[in-house]
């Protein structure tokens, strides 16, 4: 019955996708070319966002060893998220991204603007073929489309063998053009929130759905532009382990900022006085270094990774990610997964401005660039099938500790939590068939 | 009990390097008892992809040129035998297989990738050789043997 | 000068593999272990593919393993 089922779905989705891609005729056979991997996912925060994300990728091998990837990926995203003032002793007011409405936050708490509300569509696809003397080569595109943002990205990538394939060196290049139109347009950066009580009341429904434009806005609409190089080597060491090491340069132009995200200014007593958009530079440049090995035990594998990455920001962090898959009996597996992460907090970073002092060029009060560790707890099952399909569970706790770095909380806002940790849930399911 | 130690391992050693030299000789034998045949010999593993590809086809020439003195010989270099075994239920071979998991004939013949394959001519000399299993080429490897047989 | 002490040590790097991994590997008949989907260095894409997205929206780091994620106004 399962079997079955499984069969059908996978007939269904060949002949779909065989009816995008043009063919016309779906041979009997055109199955067994077919691999789909599915993937759903939930993410939640203890009282902020929550996400579903779905993911279906189908991959199609032919006679000559060519690849092709297809991948769809859907996500919804509600919830509440911090819009980058202080906690304050008293009830905060802020005016919507739209302009129109308002939303409140309670005294003693993190403000956290509720107006969170994306789904996105996301289509990749992927050409990857054997060239001779030992080359692949490879080439994809990527489309994805939210309610406030546009993405669009091509990459093409060449590798080599060498030494009967135990050396592999490649190097790829991507470039991505991305616009991001902003509910209620584009805030003009580091001037005040206007809140008005003009602007109709306080409303409650937590919804953000005029289209209307906010008293700040500048623009309706910014870009920007990224150009990725990658370079790579993967080296087998022995029967049981192998090594890659990648260097990879980025390069992006353009509207950086967080259209949503303000800056508390603060009087000397600490006590907020109004709050400015923020501020990033328009032009980033990263280095990431990273280096990861396989190791096959008897009956395990362990997945060891470590990345440097430095930018032109000053944000330099350490990543590391450890798994462990445990071979149990029936090709059933058990991977337990541990993850590290420290950062530093970008040069521009403050928690908040201070009143009476010249406003500096870049603010941003983003936690996501300040100063923070971070921890992922993770496990994952899988098993086969009765004809080949896999299935897999997989839970992880993901805890975020902003750090303070360095910056002295002036009167009532060293009664203040303004580095606020954050826990998440990730649950999710594979099946491929 | 030490001497008992001493002598059970004296045997083990002795039954290893025996099997070893095993596959070798083995083939030494096959390929003797075939002299005057035309024999496609290839090196196959349950982890390799292609290899499991060509299977059918290994078995379809065999049927379709045995009676022309024409023989398919294999050899398998998994590590582990019972892997090779299971992969033999799923894809059952009506040719011959030599086993060679320390892989001595695979070192001797220097493979270059995997499946590789050899074509011996009826007086035992090798004369061509691939490396891969590459669907299309079905029909380029079938000429080959055809035009050694007719020979 | 930090930059070219970086180029430096990079192509310090790269001929140090191209030479000395000449001696590492394995012969083609000894790929049983390697040839195996779990020990693929993207053995998990989906997975890998969920994590970059909520790492990407989460922290301020992206890329290393292999394009830098993106393609979301997450962040």
């Amino acid at each position: 019955m399962q079997l079955k089922q499984s069969t059908q779905l996978k007939s269904l989705l060949t002949t779909a996708t065989c009816a995008l891609l043009g063919s016309t005729t779906t041979q009997a056979n055109e199955l067994e070319n077919w691999q789909f991997d599915t993937a759903l996912m939930v993410y939640s925060e203890v009282d902020r966002v929550s996400a579903a994300e779905a993911i279906i990728a189908g991959e199609r091998t032919y006679d000559n060893d060519q690849v092709l990837n297809l991948k769809l990926t859907l996500d919804a995203l509600t919830g509440a998220s911090a819009n980058g003032a202080v906690a304050q002793p008293h009830v905060q007011t802020f005016t919507r991204p739209s302009g129109k409405g308002q939303y409140q936050a309670d005294a003693n708490t993190t403000p956290l603007d509720d107006t969170f509300k994306d789904t996105r569509v996301q289509l990749t696809g992927q050409w990857t073929q054997p060239l001779s003397d030992g080359y692949t080569w490879s080439v994809g595109g990527n489309f994805s489309k939210e309610f406030d943002y546009m993405s669009l990205s091509g990459n093409t990538n060449i590798a080599k063998d060498f030494n009967k394939k135990n050396t592999t060196v490649s190097a790829g290049i991507a470039l991505a053009f991305d616009q991001i139109k902003p509910k209620g347009g584009i805030p003009d950066p580091l001037t005040p929130m206007i809140i008005s009580d003009l602007i109709s009341g306080y409303d409650d429904e937590g919804e953000d759905d005029d289209d209307g434009i906010n008293p700040s806005s500048i623009a309706s609409s910014d870009n920007k532009t990224t150009v990725d190089l990658l370079f790579g080597v993967t080296q087998v060491i022995n029967r049981r382990m192998l090594v890659q090491m990648n260097y990879s340069f980025s390069q992006v132009d353009g509207y950086m900022t967080d259209p949503y995200k303000i800056l508390s200014v603060l009087d000397i007593n600490g006590i907020s006085q109004e709050y400015r958009y923020e501020k990033r530079p328009d032009s980033r440049q990263k280095h990431a270094f990273y280096l990861q090995t396989k190791y096959h035990f008897e009956h395990s594998i362990i997945d060891a990774s470590y990345r440097f990455m430095t930018d032109d920001w000053g944000i330099n962090s350490h990543t590391v990610d450890l798994r462990y898959r445990i071979m149990l009996a029936g090709d059933h597996y058990i991977e337990p997964h541990l993850r590290f992460y420290k950062q530093a907090a970008a040069d521009f970073y403050q928690p908040f401005l201070n009143q009476g002092t010249a406003l500096p060029e870049f603010a941003s009060a983003d936690y996501r660039i300040g100063e923070m560790d971070t921890y992922t707890l993770g496990i994952k099952y899988g098993m086969p099938m009765k004809s080949g399909q896999k299935l897999a569970f997989r839970v992880e706790y993901y805890n975020q500790a902003p750090k303070n770095a360095g910056f002295t909380q002036p009167g009532v806002l060293a009664e203040q939590q303004i580095y606020e940790s954050i826990d998440a849930i990730i649950a999710q399911v594979s099946y491929s068939f | 009990m030490v001497y008992l130690r001493a002598l059970f391992i004296t045997m083990l050693l002795l039954t290893t390097t025996f099997s070893m030299a095993n596959s070798l000789d083995q083939l030494e034998k096959k390929l003797a008892d075939l002299k005057g045949q035309v024999v496609y010999l290839d090196f196959w593993a349950s982890w390799c992809g292609p290899c499991r590809k060509s299977f059918p086809w290994m078995n379809e020439i065999q049927a379709k040129y045995k009676d022309q003195g024409f023989t398919v010989v294999s050899i398998n270099v998994d590590h582990d035998k019972t892997l090779a075994d299971k992969f033999l239920q799923e894809m059952p071979a009506n040719f011959s297989v030599i086993y060679d998991p320390k892989g001595k004939i695979a070192q001797q013949f220097k493979l270059k990738g995997m499946p590789s394959s050899y074509l011996i001519d009826r007086d035992g000399e090798i004369v061509s050789a691939h490396v891969g299993f590459i669907e299309k080429k079905k029909a380029i490897y079938e000429q080959a043997i055809k035009q050694l047989i007719q020979q | 000068m930090k930059k070219s002490h970086l180029l430096k040590a990079s192509l310090v790097m790269l001929s140090i593999i191209l030479t000395g991994c000449s001696s590492l590997g394995v012969e083609p008949w000894e790929r049983d272990l390697l040839a195996k989907d779990e020990m693929a260095l993207s053995s998990a894409p989906l997975d890998a593919a969920l994590d970059d997205h909520i790492y990407f929206s989460k922290e301020a780091s992206s890329g290393g393993r292999s394009f830098g994620g993106g393609g979301c106004g997450c962040n």
